[in-house]
């Protein structure tokens, strides 16, 4: 048993959080931070920054990397594939395509968001429906139709970005996929809440489940699981998790693939302390990935999507050939 | 018990066997024997409820199996089956678990001491004490054969089901497994088992059902059902019948010079 590792991890992610909001284009000391924190009301260019720039920053990225690892974790169980992510289920090939189009047509910037996740709700509600067998939900045709499809919107994004005259466009559409959390606040927060709150209150439902899916389908109906059910629930909290997540931050890869790996390495494979502890992982890289974005090349910033991939993929493939290696 | 009447069983309304009456009692250990593609995991998926028969009912006790709740059957029997594909990252103890899930309303998460005990009985029942935190990665196929049959056990049911149990297990761990699945028997469990090896089936089992020709051949005690002609009729090979002080023994012929071999 590792439980007792949840407390440490949930301290890490405070942690981290807390670092992210030391980092931004103005140099802040930390004890004005903290005042700043512990007077919200107190009018001053300080506070404004921590409680309408920086905190909200922060808040969206835990979210974001909370959901995405949530959906990961989930994802990988049920189709006993640790090589999937939550953007499996179309969701962000499915945004993707239509804020390209949206920015080719000269869409307003702020129903972009609103805009993606009905577009990556729509996509997954297709793969789901092409994954669909009896009552249930084939796994290999859930990861064919996801890879299908997601192939298919990604050729829709090249012909986006290809057509647009204005080198405007194609860079907000280049932007867009690289993932960034610049210029979002309190609001955006507010929109995606309740589909986060929903994804998760589906995600402890289908949890008790997961461990036995994760030893194959037979196995779980025969402990009493309905698989079925189970199935559509994985789904449904997932889609809403990564849909909810695009629409905050565009594209970030690589924490819904690499978190669950390193939460399992740290509290093991049970459903009840993986989800928490890929929230808190995915919480911390989130907002300590976000922070190096907006600092290390201040005053402009990385895409995180970008900066992600650059520690994501090394750090993946460490973990994958090191698990590999026989005991 | 358990009860089977005019039972028929296929894959997507293709029959693979029909005409199966059965009644197997509390504490009984019934063979399930019969060539491959007979319809024999078919048949203990339908035992257990999660695969519907054709035609014919299936009791368990006075209620028909199919009016049971998942969590209900899941409570009554168990099903234990050969490898699939998983996730390499599951120790030895979280999969022995997973046989408690029926005995938690969904919102219990934590694991009781009836868990711990149920757990750690089904381990020690399978020569595992002390492997928990092993994963399954590193263990031989035989050894996770026992981790299957523990999660069975773990479930703590008064039925298991096991579809062939001793395949990829050494002779030694083959017979010591059956010896477990006789003795679980004797103490009142009814195990149901498919099998292959004809000898283990006529040394461990009560009675033996064999499967052939899409129908039931035969189903009784191991001296009535393991004869040359219903051998031949379920397998399509000649055996030779010796009966010896512990039951029944076939031998098959396996080439044309007339040496004869063991069934397996």
């Amino acid at each position: 048993m590792k439980a007792w590792r949840l407390p440490a991890i949930l301290a890490f992610a405070l942690l981290a959080c807390g670092v992210s909001l030391l980092a931004g284009g103005s140099a802040i000391a930390p004890d004005a931070i903290f005042r700043a924190l512990l007077h919200p009301h107190t009018h001053s260019d300080i506070t404004t920054i921590v409680w309408q720039l920086r905190m909200p920053r922060v808040a969206i990225g835990a979210v974001v990397g909370a959901a995405l690892a949530i959906g990961g974790a989930l994802l990988q169980g049920m189709l006993r594939n640790p090589l999937v992510d939550p953007y499996l289920t179309g969701v962000s090939a499915g945004a993707a395509a239509v804020i390209a189009l949206a920015l080719l047509a000269g869409v307003a910037a702020p129903a972009l968001p609103a805009l993606g996740f009905v577009a990556g709700l729509l996509t997954a509600m297709l793969v789901a429906a092409l994954a669909r067998r009896g009552s249930g939900v084939d796994p290999n045709r859930l990861i064919l139709a996801g890879i299908s499809i997601s192939a298919l919107f990604s050729a829709i994004v090249a012909f986006a970005i290809a057509r647009s005259n204005s080198l405007d466009a194609a860079q907000s559409i280049l932007a867009w996929l690289a993932g960034s959390m610049a210029g979002r606040g309190w609001h955006d927060l507010l929109f995606a809440a309740p589909y986060l709150a929903l994804g998760v209150v589906l995600a402890l439902f289908a949890a008790p489940a997961l461990d036995a899916l994760r030893v194959g389908d037979v196995r779980a109906r025969a402990v009493g699981v309905d698989v079925d059910r189970a199935q559509w629930l994985i789904l449904a909290a997932t889609s809403l998790l990564a849909a909810a997540s695009v629409a905050l931050a565009g594209m970030i890869g690589f924490i819904g693939l690499i978190v669950p790996h390193v939460a399992r390495r740290l509290v093991g494979s049970s459903a009840r302390l993986l989800l928490p502890a890929c929230a808190l992982c995915g919480a911390a890289l989130c907002a300590v990935a976000d922070a190096v974005a907006r600092s290390i090349v201040a005053p402009s910033e990385l895409p995180i999507g970008v900066l992600l991939a650059f520690i994501g993929v090394p750090a993946f493939l460490y973990l994958y050939l090191q698990q590999e290696r026989p005991a | 018990m358990i009860a089977l009447e005019a039972v028929a069983i296929g894959i997507a309304q293709r029959t693979l066997v029909q005409g199966i009456d059965a009644r197997i009692a509390d504490g009984e250990f019934l063979a399930v024997l019969g060539p491959n593609g007979v319809g024999k995991t078919t048949l203990l998926r339908a035992l257990c409820g999660i695969r519907p028969t054709l035609a014919g009912r299936i009791t368990l006790g006075d209620a028909p199996l199919r009016s049971l709740s998942p969590t209900q059957r899941a409570r009554a029997i168990a099903f234990v089956t050969s490898d699939e594909a998983m996730l390499e990252t599951l120790r030895v103890r979280d999969v022995v678990a997973i046989g408690r899930y029926p005995h938690h309303p969904w919102w219990e998460w934590s694991e009781t001491t009836a868990d711990d005990a149920a757990i750690e009985d089904a381990l020690r029942a399978v020569h595992l004490e002390g492997e928990e935190q092993r994963l399954l990665t590193t263990l031989s196929s035989g050894e996770r054969q026992r981790v299957w049959i523990a999660m069975g056990l773990a479930q703590d049911t008064p039925v298991l089901l096991l579809d062939e149990p001793t395949s990829h297990l050494d002779v030694r761990v083959a017979h010591e497994i059956l010896a477990l699945l006789r003795r679980l028997a004797t103490e009142g469990r009814t195990v149901i088992c498919v099998l292959h090896d004809l000898n283990d089936a006529a040394g461990y089992a009560d009675r033996l059902m064999l499967l052939g020709c899409e129908r039931m051949l035969a189903y009784g005690a191991p001296d009535r059902v393991l004869t040359p002609e219903l051998i031949e009729a379920a397998y399509g090979i000649a055996v030779t019948r010796i009966d010896t002080p512990d039951g029944p023994r076939v031998f098959s012929a396996v080439n044309s010079a007339g040496d004869e071999r063991p069934s397996r």
